[in-house]
């Protein structure tokens, strides 16, 4: 019996010396330890042998059976680090090929500058309002104190559609409609399409604006100020520079024109702000009393600002555009690269 | 406006460099739009001094000589001969150009260097002739002083954009008045000591304002035995700088006054006007009248006239008379300055389309005090340049005097609104400085009354703005409001338009945007029924070209547009949508609706151009893909797709509605083939059109969330022939329709056609995945049902199992 475990376990050791692969490693495993293996054939034998032998035998068995055991673990193992070893050495794939992505769209430049400047205005409290674009004479002048036969009509070359109704020329309308629907505080930024019946290299029939509008209990000019720094700041860099200077609008007063320091040559003169070191980006102004009348605001309790501006000459600047052409012809080479 | 640097010097005192001038008029509130610098460029032409003048060694008619210009002695060799040793000469030194693109460079003239070059006024483009060269005063300037700046020809053009209130700024004197008021510095008036002759104007022409409403002040001059002649010159180098061209001497002069005071002047033949006198009345409707510029118009009862005796002479404010324009032999003349109403000059230059220097100051408003200065001034001037004898006094009909009523202001309310804390002296000095008269008290409101000819300030805020106008925008501090909390959440629409906007963008399709008017024939290239209601667009009244006439009822023409145009520039792998409101006419007085619809377009490729798999074309599932993708986003159910009344911009075979419940909610489709060759595209396009109005209606907002099974689940397919006309979705239907729960899923998973399936026919395979929630399924219940579902699918839809 002994030298029957004897020459099964130098034979098994041998065995998973030479083995070399995981599944004849396997195989021994079964062949030996496995239900029907040898070493468990013996083991049944135990019981063949006499009582004092049996306990020093059943030990043996265990330690053989152990030692096997190990042994093929370990062989295992080795066997199966070698194979993933073999995998990393052997497997290649080209990663320089291009990846298999799935298409993405792109959004407009007019969007994708309205949801950034009103992201930044909800970040300061301002809700969007919208209002329609065919649009009564009375919100889009009147209203908004351009009186009938006003000369600051001529600054808004309009179009013009049936029954006192016309495009609007700019988003100052919705300033009305929402003052008339609502009572103080108001903050609201309007984003919209606008039209003037004008068309060259600088200007197109449609184009876009944001109005902003804010009244409350005690706004001053100073305010306008410091909202519209935070607000070019976020939206060009810390850096940019603001500058407001007097200006008429019918519809606010004090009104100014606010530039900001170029943000192509920050400042030093250069072909895009005509060597001034500065550009136009925005109108805006204190809420004219008479806008207060109509829409039936107390001019005496309340003060308020409101500001306009352009989104294609701020997608221009944004992106280095020079052409405004380019944002309404929607050539893809063009729009994929937003 | 324009106006020039050295023209503002004559009126008011400054120190401030061209540079600083205009940043100051730009931070005053009138723009400084471009500068011209006149004279620039002729930096390196000198005042030099000729300090030894000696006969050239190899040349008879050449002189060398040793200029001095300050800080070296040159050589220059020069063939004029009208100068002499210690002549103060003007020297072009090397480096400078000349007109005629002339670069002075280093020379040697017959062995002689020179240095330079001696100028003639021909030579510097300052006359058309001359006979030797420039020799100045001696000690004119410092030698070396630019000649444009010794000659005090240096001068630089502002042309400032007004903006429409400034109408006080549409001459000389008013910008040298903002500028005196900035400063704190004196106006200096034009002096003009008019000498009259003895006879009386009345005794000479008369006027008769028939209409005192549209004109309240009419003044004239009457002056005789004048010349018509040719400006002086310096008349009309003023004119020339601020680029308005010279007439003749009586024109250029109240050209120049309007101008330089603001008061539109008209001088008429008085030997032309019938009965020497003027009546101002509106015109006949009807009445015809040809202006100076040989056009006839023809009038209406708005429109104001100056008329003679017998017929109008002038459109008021407008523009004079071919009838009794100054001509070259005219001797008297009737020198008109009055005011007209604004609104009244502005209804008739805009009918007429006719807009001048004049009727622009009109319309936005003159300073009627200015009226009879500016007629003196202008009186005297012809007198001085054209001759002639003025009558004794002038006509003033001025019937009703205006008078400014006074405003109350509140210094502290000024500071209140800007921002600011200055000190009541100084709020009160601003306005001072701006002519108001400001009445004494010593609390609280003062009153104010403006100058007339700041017709823009009427109110309280008129002067506030005044106040941080001169004060200067640049000093109020930027703080941030103090402000209420509101709730400010977009909307349901606005972020269901963002997300939809985000989804689509994601699943590849790239935005686009389209002008929202088309053509007027896009209903019929889009081949829409005689009775579609997107035949009756919004039209506009004054549209820029007739391809941009009409406001789109669909966005579909713009979105095709696009498409044929980027196919043009080889971009032919397309995936594009917009999302931009349409524009339906209102019912009866309602306003037009607007609603947001969504397009969008295929075509090319599925993937685009790869190596890791077959490139394939876009079809119809495609477009459909998205729309699902859409609505399965907003949870919106009750989906139906429905082949009946198809668009007819759509392929009838290839196209379907799309329908949530009841309402319609849009079409997908390919375009048909006709639809594609109105609008010039080479290669099939699948669109979809979506009303995203009804979108945001449907969409539902809460969705209910089923904890997944924690059993395994089984798989049966099934493989059949149905009839083409079969649609697929019946095949579903009736399988869900057994209402099983351990039904998890139906999928289609392959449709084939060809081989083995006879013509008429399509194979369909469908894929069941089986699982409970409550147990492990058992293969004989799952047998048993999946039997069930087969049995249905032969009794109902007579399908052929494979």
């Amino acid at each position: 019996m002994r030298e029957k475990l004897e020459q099964l376990r130098n034979g098994a050791l041998q065995a998973i010396a030479t083995a070399s692969a995981v599944e004849q490693l396997q195989e021994i495993r079964v062949c030996l330890l496995g239900r029907k293996g040898e070493l468990t054939a013996l083991m049944k034998g135990l019981g063949s042998l006499p009582t004092d032998e049996r306990p020093i035998v059943g030990q043996l068995v265990n330690t053989v059976r152990d030692e096997i055991e190990s042994a093929l673990t370990a062989a295992i193992e080795s066997a199966q680090a070698e194979l993933i070893a073999d995998r990393l050495q052997s497997e290649r794939v080209d990663i320089s090929l291009p990846g298999r992505r799935p298409l993405k769209g792109t959004k407009h430049p007019v969007s994708l500058v309205i949801e950034e400047i009103c992201s930044i205005f909800a970040g300061l409290g301002f809700s969007v309002a919208e209002g329609p674009e065919i649009e009564h004479d009375w919100y889009n002048f009147e209203a908004l104190n351009f009186p009938p036969e006003h000369p600051a009509r001529d600054m808004q070359d309009t179009f013009f559609v049936e029954n006192n109704l016309l495009l609007r020329t700019h988003t100052s309308p919705v300033q009305i409609r929402t003052m008339l629907k609502q009572k103080p505080p108001v903050r609201i930024i309007a984003p919209g399409t606008v039209y003037r019946c004008d068309s060259d290299a600088t200007h197109s029939p449609m184009f876009h604006q944001i109005e902003g509008l804010m009244v409350d209990s005690k706004v001053t000019f100073g305010d306008l100020k410091g909202i519209l720094t935070v607000f070019t700041n976020q939206l060009f860099g810390q850096k940019t520079g603001v500058r407001l200077r007097p200006s008429y609008f019918p519809f606010t007063e004090p009104s100014a024109e606010v530039d900001i320091a170029c943000v192509i040559c920050g400042g030093k003169g250069c072909r895009v702000c005509k060597n001034s070191g500065w550009l136009e980006i925005l109108g805006a102004g204190m809420v004219d009393p008479e806008v207060y009348r109509h829409v039936q605001y107390d001019a005496e309790n309340i003060s308020g600002f409101a500001f306009g501006m352009g989104i294609e000459r701020i997608a221009m600047l944004k992106y280095g555009i020079s052409d405004m052409r380019l944002l309404f012809e929607n050539d893809v080479r063009f729009l994929r690269q937003f | 406006m324009n106006v020039t640097y050295n023209w503002l010097k004559e009126f008011v005192d400054f120190d401030e460099t061209p540079d600083e001038l205009a940043a100051l008029l730009t931070m005053l509130g009138l723009e400084v739009e471009t500068m011209e610098k006149l004279g620039e460029g002729f930096d390196d032409v000198v005042v030099a001094l000729v300090e030894e003048k000696r006969q050239h060694p190899n040349a008879d008619k050449l002189s060398v000589c040793r200029v001095n210009n300050g800080t070296e002695i040159l050589d220059v060799v020069c063939g004029a001969q009208n100068f002499s040793q210690g002549d103060t000469v003007v020297l072009a030194q090397i480096g400078a150009v000349l007109p005629g693109d002339f670069k002075i460079k280093k020379s040697k003239i017959r062995g002689e260097e020179s240095c330079g070059m001696l100028c003639s006024e021909k030579e510097l483009g300052l006359a058309e002739e001359s006979a030797g060269i420039i020799v100045l005063p001696p000690a004119i300037a410092p030698l070396g002083t630019p000649i444009f700046a010794a000659l005090g020809r240096k001068d630089t053009l502002f042309e400032i954009g007004l903006t429409p209130n400034r109408s006080d700024c549409l001459s000389a004197l008013g910008i040298a008045r903002d500028i005196a008021a900035k400063l704190g510095s004196k106006l200096k008036y034009s002096k003009s000591a008019l000498v009259e002759g003895t006879q009386t104007v009345e005794s000479l022409i008369g006027v008769t304002i028939e209409s005192p409403e549209l004109c309240p002040r009419y003044a004239a001059r009457h002056i005789s035995g004048c010349t018509i002649a040719p400006s002086p010159e310096w008349l009309i180098k003023r004119l020339n700088s601020i680029g308005i061209r010279s007439i003749n001497n009586v024109v250029d002069v109240t050209n120049l006054i309007m101008m330089e005071l603001g008061q539109p002047l008209h001088a008429f033949d008085c030997d032309r006007l019938s009965g020497k006198r003027i009546v101002v009345r509106t015109a006949g409707e009807g009445e015809l009248f040809t202006t100076l510029d040989n056009q006839q118009h023809i009038l209406t009862v708005a429109d104001l006239v100056i008329c003679d005796a017998e017929r109008p002479v002038a459109l008021a404010g407008v523009m004079g008379g071919l009838n009794s324009e100054i001509e070259n032999t005219t001797t008297s003349i009737l020198l008109e300055s009055a005011f007209f109403k604004p609104s009244a000059i502005r209804k008739t230059s805009k009918r007429l389309g006719l807009h001048t220097e004049s009727s622009h100051r009109f319309e936005r408003g003159i300073d009627i005090d200015n009226v009879s200065r500016a007629l003196d001034r202008a009186a005297y001037l012809i007198v001085e340049l054209a001759g002639g004898v003025a009558a004794q006094g002038s006509i003033d009909v001025y019937p009703g005097e205006y008078v400014r009523p006074a405003i109350m202001f509140r210094p502290v309310k000024a500071n209140e609104l800007i921002g600011i804390n200055l000190e009541r002296d100084v709020i009160l000095d601003i306005l001072t400085r701006l002519e108001c008269q400001v009445s004494a008290s010593t609390d609280g409101a003062v009153e104010v009354i403006p100058p007339f000819y700041r017709i823009d300030i009427e109110r309280e805020i008129d002067l506030i703005e005044e106040i941080a106008r001169l004060n200067g925008y640049d000093k109020i501090p930027a703080t941030m409001p103090i402000a209420r909390v509101v709730s400010d959440r977009p909307s349901r629409h606005q972020e269901i338009e963002k997300s939809v906007r985000d989804l689509l963008v994601n699943n590849g399709m790239t935005e686009v945007i389209n002008f929202s008017f088309t053509a007027p024939d896009a209903a019929v290239k889009l081949l829409l029924k005689e009775d579609d209601p997107r035949r009756l667009a919004i039209k506009l009244a004054n549209p820029l070209v007739d391809e941009q006439s009409v406001m789109k009822t669909t966005l579909l023409p713009g979105l095709l547009e696009t498409v044929a145009r980027n196919m043009n520039f080889r971009s032919l792998d397309l995936k594009l949508f917009e999302m931009r409101r349409v524009y339906l006419p209102g019912v009866g007085d309602d306003m037009p609706r607007e609603p947001l619809c969504i397009v969008g377009a295929l075509s090319g490729s599925r993937d685009g151009d790869g190596w890791s798999r077959p490139t394939e074309p876009v079809d119809f599932f495609d477009a459909k893909g998205i729309v699902e993708t859409i609505l399965d986003y907003l949870d919106i159910g009750g989906v139906s797709w429905r082949t009946e009344s198809p668009e007819s911009y759509f392929h009838p075979g290839k196209s379907c509605r799309v329908f949530a419940g009841r309402d319609c909610i849009g079409s997908v489709g390919e375009l048909h083939p006709s639809v594609q060759k109105n609008f010039e595209i080479e290669k099939p396009v699948f669109c979809f059109e979506l009303d995203f109005e009804k979108l945001v209606t449907l969409a539902r907002t809460k969705k209910t969330i089923a904890a997944p099974s924690r059993f395994p689940d089984s798989s049966r397919d099934i493989a059949m022939l149905i009839p083409e006309e079969l649609a697929a979705v019946k095949i579903i239907d009736c399988i869900k329709a057994e209402k099983a729960k351990e039904i998890e899923h139906v999928q289609i998973f392959d449709v084939y056609r060809g081989k083995g399936v006879p013509e008429g026919f399509k194979s369909i395979a469908v894929r069941i995945r089986y699982r409970s929630y409550e147990r492990t399924l058992t293969e004989e219940e799952i047998t048993a049902l999946h039997k069930k579902i087969i049995t249905n699918l032969v009794d109902k839809l007579q399908v052929t199992l494979r």
